[in-house]
């Protein structure tokens, strides 16, 4: 049993690609173990902020013999007429190494062969690892590589070192210029010295020595308990999720934290703001509700008092600038910033972020009737959601984030009342894939409409999504307004909506290619909530833009189509939509040409029911649309069992096809449902 | 004796380094830029297969980050040193490392932090990919390997490390503000640039002529054109220079809104492409005469 060491070392690597290269590195090498079938007892991943790499312990010297059948010749040339072996034969078993009584014969596609099984040793583990590293190496991808010297190998950051080690022999692999060996680099505050590695098992210990702490778990739980016995100690509760744990792993070698301080002054500053500038300046875990927060570095204890004294002086002057911004925004009030929205433009074509606000204002009148709203500060909210993109704080890099959230403090202080300030607040929300939602209708109201006015402000301005290109992020943006309408159950169109913003620009859009993105958006949206493809196009075959609707109606078909009558229902409705197709009858059904039983049945039934449906429609209610819809299903059986709809006869044949016309009328107010797929069926 | 780590000792000694690493010793560009990575002896020297290796003193403005000299750390104008090494050394980290030892700083008791940071110019269509690095939580240098500059993919990949002098000597010094330290035995930073932070902290956020600037700005653009046109680069990259520097200020007036910011960039970033162009095309045809 041998072991083996890999460690690609490399300037300081970009914290979120680290730990799923390492990873993935270790399942390229698993990979190659398995498949090349040599023997291992334990893998373990390696990274720190200079390094990744694998630890292999127990691993065989050897791939594992294999057994190969080796064919000889076909079995008619290998024996003669008395059944002696030929000379062909003998041959084949001498260059085998084969005796009389283990070669075989086999039926094969090309006739009856012999053959016998042969052992063949297993190469070395060392050829193999040393033939393949620097290709795992090179099949490592990720999303931003650059180049650093003349090899111009890619990758995230200059490899400067690479410690390939099987036991004590440093395997002969090159990559990006660099010869592996047995050096490797300690932590920079302790040592330039390269530590010299005998054999892989010295690794983990001798670079504890150097100020490396190799392994990623044990780091990460040297961290945790950092955090937790200094947060004791100055009697705190500190504020952090295994997001920021993960990312200061992936930033400190040998993990120590300090407890550092800020004049308390700045503990006016809203919450948000205060975590922003904690936060920018990374590794820092605030105390809440306090004036004191830990950092996590990654050098020697003896630097702690140095790195204390040096942190708090940056937080001084950055908190310095945040409160000067943000007394400033105070003292300028939110509606000053709002008379200057008159001078910025939003997008060119698009006017300023003023028109934009008073566009917002009127479009979110459309609201008005959804239960609950404060339209008055909906209105409000509309009109002043703008003003903080022209505040000191959001114009600062640093901040642009809080935009929205500073302009609901800005609200606040300006007098506005809580329910506009907590509109604006919200209505960037969400900002991304995964992200909270508003919390209050207001806020959700306000973003929908904020959202619209981007979609259709890209349409208008030549910035619409094609193929991989958004150049405005509206994708997001439209998938977000329906997720908002579904999630509130507002019954406004989106088409409606979309027609009301482009009349408020006062500019027309292309129709088909907006709805064509709106259907395409919702699709998209019933999708992630698991609804069949099928389901979905049969709703939106008719869809008229409400999406908490269509969302009942893929659910109503969901909970149906289980049911066993319900598939006979589809396939009537496939032969009523294939009957009419192409067929341009609008005509009334002629009670006087009715002459089979079965179509006047079917033509009683459907008075008798349309009015019910029309209610439940009305009312939403469509298990009960399909429970009636399938009480259909005998008489639509009967009358395309008994009548001929293609009659010799043409006023015959047109009034039954207006009957059947009249039926497909009736379930397209639910659902195309000639869409649905059935089991067995092909496509 | 303690050494005193005075503000013109620490330029003195971080140029001696470099120096004795092969580094030609140059001086600042004679005209307001935002970055050493301006001067010619950067953007336009990155260009091209010659190796070159250099380090110089630049004044960095950043109308922007002014403060009316009330933030002990950001001002609208710094020092910078600037390195070049083209190509970069393979062990170019540890000599940086090694070059804050030779200023008095020992990396036991600190902590130097390499934290992500992907320089990007796009008024000069370059980038890198690098870090900021930190200095006991403060950032004290920018340290880049260029890929790419006026639009141009780099032959050869240089490193380009930018130290902000003061914030290391308040560092070296143990001084809370940039104004606190000491440039000579007399006189600190503060006695001699206070004055001038509060004045152009004034001029660049409330006293700037926007019109003024517009029309320099499309007066430098259109000379940087013509001179592109009559191919001489150095005289037109100085206007290109000049055009950025202006941007700089228009912006941190607040007199450019998101989308014209987006237009100027533009056209700044097209004045630097033509420069990149033109100096590559006369380097390839000097190359080629030189073979003859």
């Amino acid at each position: 049993m041998i072991d083996f060491l890999l460690e690609i070392g490399f300037e300081e690597f970009p914290p979120h690609f680290l730990k799923p290269a390492a990873e993935d590195l270790a399942e390229r090498i698993e990979l190659l173990l398995n498949e090349k079938k040599i023997f291992y007892r334990s893998i373990r991943t390696i990274y720190t902020p200079r390094r990744m790499g694998v630890l292999v312990l127990g691993l065989s010297r050897r791939q594992k013999p294999q057994v190969v059948e080796v064919f000889g010749p076909p079995k008619r040339f290998a024996y003669d007429e008395n059944g002696k072996p030929t000379e062909k034969l003998l041959g084949f078993m001498k260059a085998n190494d084969l005796k009389p009584g283990e070669v075989r014969t086999k039926r094969t596609k090309k006739g009856d062969y012999v053959y016998g099984k042969r052992q063949i040793a297993g190469a070395a583990t060392e050829s193999i690892l040393r033939s393949n590293l620097a290709s795992i190496i090179a099949g490592l991808e990720f999303a931003k590589t650059m180049v650093w010297n003349e090899t111009k190998v890619r990758f995230p950051r200059p490899i400067r070192w690479i410690v390939a080690l099987l036991d004590r022999k440093p395997l002969r692999v090159e990559y990006g210029g660099v010869q592996a060996n047995r050096y490797s680099s300690p932590n920079q505050h302790f040592s330039f010295k390269p530590i010299r590695l005998e054999k892989p098992r010295e690794y983990i210990n001798f670079m504890r020595h150097g100020g490396v702490i190799v392994d990623p778990n044990e780091r990460r739980k040297i961290i945790l308990t950092r955090i937790r016995q200094t947060a004791d100690r100055v009697k705190g509760r500190p504020v952090y999720n295994s997001e920021m744990i993960e990312e200061i792993n992936c930033t400190t070698e040998y993990p120590e934290v300090v407890a550092g301080e800020f004049n308390e002054q700045y503990l006016i500053l809203p919450e948000d703001v205060l975590l922003t500038v904690l936060r920018a300046h990374g590794n820092v875990i605030w105390i809440k509700d306090t004036n004191k927060y830990l950092y996590v570095f990654s050098a020697k204890k003896k630097a702690l008092q140095n790195v204390k004294v040096g942190n708090e002086r940056v937080m001084e002057s950055r908190l310095y600038d945040a409160l000067f911004f943000y007394q400033n925004d105070v003292k300028s009030g939110l509606h000053n910033m709002f008379i200057q929205t008159k001078e910025m433009m939003w997008l060119r074509e698009l006017g300023t972020l003023y028109d934009k606000a008073v566009r917002l204002e009127c479009f979110v009148e459309l609201f008005k009737t959804v239960q609950g709203v404060d339209i008055e500060a909906l209105k409000r909210a509309a009109l002043l959601c703008k003003a903080d993109l022209m505040s000191e704080m959001v114009r600062e890099k640093e901040f642009t984030s809080l935009q929205g959230i500073m302009g609901g403090y800005y609200a606040r202080a300006s007098g506005e009342n809580a329910r506009v300030a907590e509109a604006i607040g919200e209505h960037y929300l969400p900002r991304f894939v995964g992200d909270k939602l508003p919390v209050t209708l207001a806020g959700a109201l306000l973003s929908i409409a904020d959202k619209f006015d981007n979609v259709v402000g890209a349409f208008l301005s030549g910035n619409r999504p094609s193929g991989s290109n958004d150049p405005l992020g509206v994708r997001r943006n439209g998938y977000a307004a329906l997720n908002l309408l579904d999630v509130h159950k507002i019954d406004v169109s989106v088409m409606t909506a979309s027609g009301r913003i482009q009349e408020l620009y006062n500019r027309k859009a292309d129709d088909n290619l907006l709805t064509e993105f709106l259907h395409e958006r919702m699709e998209r949206y019933l999708q992630d909530k698991d609804f069949r493809y099928d389901e979905i196009n049969a709703v939106l075959a008719s869809w008229e833009g409400n999406v908490p609707d269509a969302r009942s109606r893929c659910e109503a078909l969901r909970e149906f189509r289980d049911r066993p009558e319900f598939s006979r229902l589809v396939i009537g409705q496939k032969r009523v939509r294939n009957i009419i197709k192409g067929v341009e009858s609008a005509a009334a059904v002629d009670e006087a040409l009715i002459k089979e039983p079965a179509e006047r049945s079917l033509v009683q039934l459907h008075a008798k029911l349309q009015p019910r449906l029309k209610t439940m429609i009305k009312g939403k209610d469509y298990a009960e649309v399909l429970k009636l819809l399938l009480e259909m299903r005998p008489a639509i059986d009967k009358f395309f069992d008994d009548v001929l709809v293609m009659c010799e006869e043409s006023r015959l044949r047109e009034n039954r096809l207006a009957i059947v016309s009249s039926i497909n009328d009736l379930f397209s107010q639910f659902a195309d449902l000639s869409r649905i797929v059935i089991e067995g069926e092909k496509e | 004796m303690k050494r005193v780590h005075t503000f013109e000792n620490v330029i003195i000694n971080l140029k001696q380094y470099w120096q004795k690493k092969g580094c030609l010793l140059f001086e600042p560009y004679n005209s307001e830029v935002g970055a050493g990575t301006f001067n010619p002896a950067t953007f336009l020297r990155i260009l091209g297969p010659k190796p070159w290796h250099v380090c110089y003193l630049e004044i960095s403005k950043r109308p922007r980050d002014g403060r009316y000299a009330r933030n002990p750390l950001r001002f609208q104008q710094f020092y910078q040193c600037q390195v070049i090494m083209k190509p970069a050394p393979e062990d170019i980290q540890r000599i940086y490392l090694e070059s804050l030892e030779y200023l008095g700083l020992k990396l036991r008791e600190h902590e130097v932090r390499f934290v992500e940071d992907d320089w990007e110019s796009p008024t000069l269509g370059a980038w890198g990919l690098g870090w900021e690095v930190w200095l006991d939580g403060l950032e004290v240098t920018q340290f880049t390997y260029f890929q790419q500059a006026g639009g141009v993919e780099l032959d050869i990949t240089p490193v380009e490390i930018t130290y902000g002098l003061e914030r290391i000597t308040m560092i070296l010094q143990d001084v809370s503000s940039v104004f606190d330290i000491k440039w000579n035995n007399a006189l600190t930073w503060g006695d001699v640039y206070r004055d001038n932070e509060v004045e152009y902290s004034k001029y660049n956020f409330e006293s700037v002529s926007t019109d003024v600037l517009s029309s320099l700005f499309a007066t430098y653009e259109s000379e940087a054109n013509r001179l592109f046109g009559e191919g001489l680069v150095y005289p037109g990259y100085d206007h290109t220079v000049k055009c950025s520097h202006l941007f700089n200020l228009l912006e941190a007036r607040g007199a450019i809104s998101i989308s014209e910011r987006v237009k100027y960039i533009g056209r700044v970033r097209a004045l630097a492409n033509q420069a990149a162009a033109l100096y590559i095309r006369k380097e390839n045809e000097q190359t080629i005469t030189s073979n003859d």
